[in-house]
């Protein structure tokens, strides 16, 4: 096999690990994922340009460092985040991989990605893509960027963003 | 008058339940249950209101225009090349075709997709794409000139539309929800703009839900328990003796209300929080040197330190917090509506402060934040309630005296319901009235 499709294997498999930490609500392992100076973002729906925005000048949906992020998942762990007590049920779908930049130390990535989420009857389906940037650690990655780009003009019926994308 | 104050101990209609002497104030469940009176409400309170279209700095330049929903009704929000602001439907003179197709632009004219027809910005037909079939005076009078909403009108940069010919001056409207307004705009010396990105969610709940929920002093402490958790650790430096919480709620007439607080949570506009660090400390204490200079210590020292939650009855929100909140209410059944909401800053923000906005704003109030998630968890679960139970009544008495004036009153207690006290004795007035034909 081609070094590429290697490497390509190598970034599905911890993408892959990564949504089943989401789908599992393993929270505090899927946190370890990230690295101290990792950014966890939603870019604005219904903006053309959302992959390319910056959080400093525009209205995110979700815009955390990585300590808001810790926050998030210390709340998300809580039974007073009540948008998710019961958790909903989620599945995160990712494909059409592709690494689109290759440094020696860092790739960055694109994928396509469905996620499905179910509470009280209602499934709510969020769809779009992942501008990922991995940091390589020692035969794996950590996360640099999770940006999450929804291909929705806005969140009809889906109402929020509740879970993690 | 308004019957519901003048009975002196209790007082009773299809909608509202007044007992004075027990303290309480009751909203009837129909009021957000019914299709039929979400109908009648849309008749009588919805396109009778002054509702908010958007602000100025949407359409700053000649040509800009956006399309909006205003109620059930889909608009151009545009200026022309005159200048003028103007709000059109958005449907051809000549056979209905939703014209603008894209949700926002700059354009000098606006064509039919469908047969060409076309309009200069300023809503004039001005050719029908057709060399033959139609006489000289044909659009004699502008008769098919793009059709206006009926009212629009402009207070500190916000503007607003009424469908109905008739319906009395916004500033009248406003009452002293106007003056709330002018203090937004006295943020900046150079006018306020809309910060790029809109917060757009359905929330499965009447629309009134999301009023009452908006300035509702009383579930902060427990719906948001875990946002107060997260504030904490963001509050680390602020010292213990500067840690007051002062709040009021202030019925503003014609059913708009407010709850003002004080609370060290910082604001870019203009308080300083220590985790944001020194950089941000200086740039908010030349916020705070340009306020003064401009306005005097008195004044600069409330509009830097208050905190606002105000809905202008009968559906348009601007929160006055971590940064200036504009939320549209889009009704679109009686258990469903659509939030559509900006966060509004000075236009001549620097960029410290201006990402410290964005982050106060995306981090509690939007629909990815650690607060409103749990407000849309919470209203849906209101209409749950009222549409899986036998229960007539909601209360609404907390703080409810028994001399209170509730379309002119204030209370020492930003955490009672008299806000929307005040929202549902106007509401009821509206639906109690003879109708007045179109």
């Amino acid at each position: 096999m081609s070094a590429a499709l290697l490497q390509r294997l190598a970034v599905e498999d911890f993408l892959y690990s990564e949504a089943a930490l989401l789908d599992d609500w393993k929270l505090k392992e899927w946190l370890e994922l990230f690295s101290p100076t990792a950014r966890y973002e939603v870019a604005p729906t219904g903006d053309p340009e959302a992959g390319t925005l910056s959080s400093a000048d525009s209205l995110f949906l979700v815009a955390d460092d990585r300590e808001r992020l810790e926050q998030r998942v210390v709340r998300l762990r809580k039974p007073q985040a009540h948008a998710e007590y019961p958790h909903s049920r989620v599945r995160h779908l990712y494909s059409n991989v592709r690494i689109v930049a290759d440094s020696d130390d860092r790739l960055e990535v694109h994928s396509n990605f469905v996620t499905f989420r179910t509470k009280r009857g209602f499934t709510a389906t969020y769809m779009g893509w992942h501008r990922w940037v991995l940091r390589r650690n020692g035969d794996g990655f950590l996360i640099d960027l999770k940006r999450t780009v929804l291909d929705l003009d806005g969140l009809v019926p889906q109402g929020k963003v509740s879970l993690l994308l | 008058m308004v019957a519901a104050l003048q009975s002196p101990q209790s007082y009773r209609s299809r909608y509202l339940w007044l007992d004075r002497e027990r303290g309480r104030f009751l909203v009837h469940r129909s009021a957000y249950t019914s299709p039929e009176i979400f109908e009648e409400e849309k008749r009588r309170i919805l396109r009778r209101s002054w509702v908010v279209l958007g602000h100025e700095s949407e359409v700053r330049n000649k040509g800009d225009f956006i399309v909006r929903t205003v109620i059930d009704r889909e608009l151009i929000f545009n200026r022309d090349v005159e200048g003028r602001v103007n709000a059109f439907f958005n449907s051809c003179r000549h056979r209905g075709t939703a014209i603008c197709r894209e949700p926002r632009g700059n354009r000098k004219r606006f064509v039919c997709p469908y047969h060409g027809w076309a309009y200069k910005s300023s809503g004039e037909l001005f050719d029908q794409h057709a060399s033959f079939g139609y006489g000289e005076r044909f659009n004699e009078g502008g008769f098919y000139n793009l059709q206006r909403v009926p009212r629009i009108a402009e207070r500190a940069g916000f503007y607003f539309v009424n469908f109905d010919p008739e319906a009395i001056p916004l500033d009248e409207y406003l009452a002293d929800a106007g003056p709330n307004l002018d203090a937004i705009a006295e943020q900046s010396a150079v006018g306020m703009e809309v910060v790029r990105g809109c917060h757009e969610y359905e929330i499965k709940a009447n629309y009134k839900l999301i009023c009452e929920n908006s300035y509702d002093g009383y579930h902060l402490e427990l719906t948001h328990s875990s946002y107060v958790d997260y504030m904490r650790t963001m509050m680390r430096g602020v010292p213990v003796s500067e840690m007051n919480i002062h709040g009021c709620a202030r019925s503003l007439g014609n059913g708009h209300a407010c709850f003002e607080l004080e609370i060290p949570t910082g604001r870019p506009v203009a308080q300083w929080l220590p985790v944001w660090g020194e950089e941000a400390r200086e740039a908010i204490e030349a916020k705070k040197r340009e306020l003064e200079t401009r306005l005097g210590k008195e004044r600069a020292g409330r509009i830097a330190v208050t905190n606002r939650n105000m809905v202008i009855f009968p559906n348009s929100i601007i929160n006055d917090q971590q940064t200036v909140l504009l939320r549209t209410v889009t009704p679109t059944a009686h258990n469903r509506m659509v939030i559509r909401a900006w966060s509004i800053g000075p236009a001549d923000e620097g960029p410290i402060l201006r990402r410290i906005r964005n982050e106060g704003a995306l981090s509690f109030l939007g629909p990815g934040g650690f607060a409103t998630p749990d407000d849309v968890e919470m209203l849906e679960l209101c209409q749950r309630g009222f549409e899986t139970s036998d229960i007539e009544w909601n209360d609404i008495s907390k703080g409810f005296r028994s001399d209170e004036q509730t379309l002119h009153d204030n209370d020492e207690h930003f955490d009672n319901e008299l806000q929307m006290r005040a929202y549902w004795t106007r509401w009821e007035q509206l639906m109690s009235a003879p109708e007045r034909p179109v």
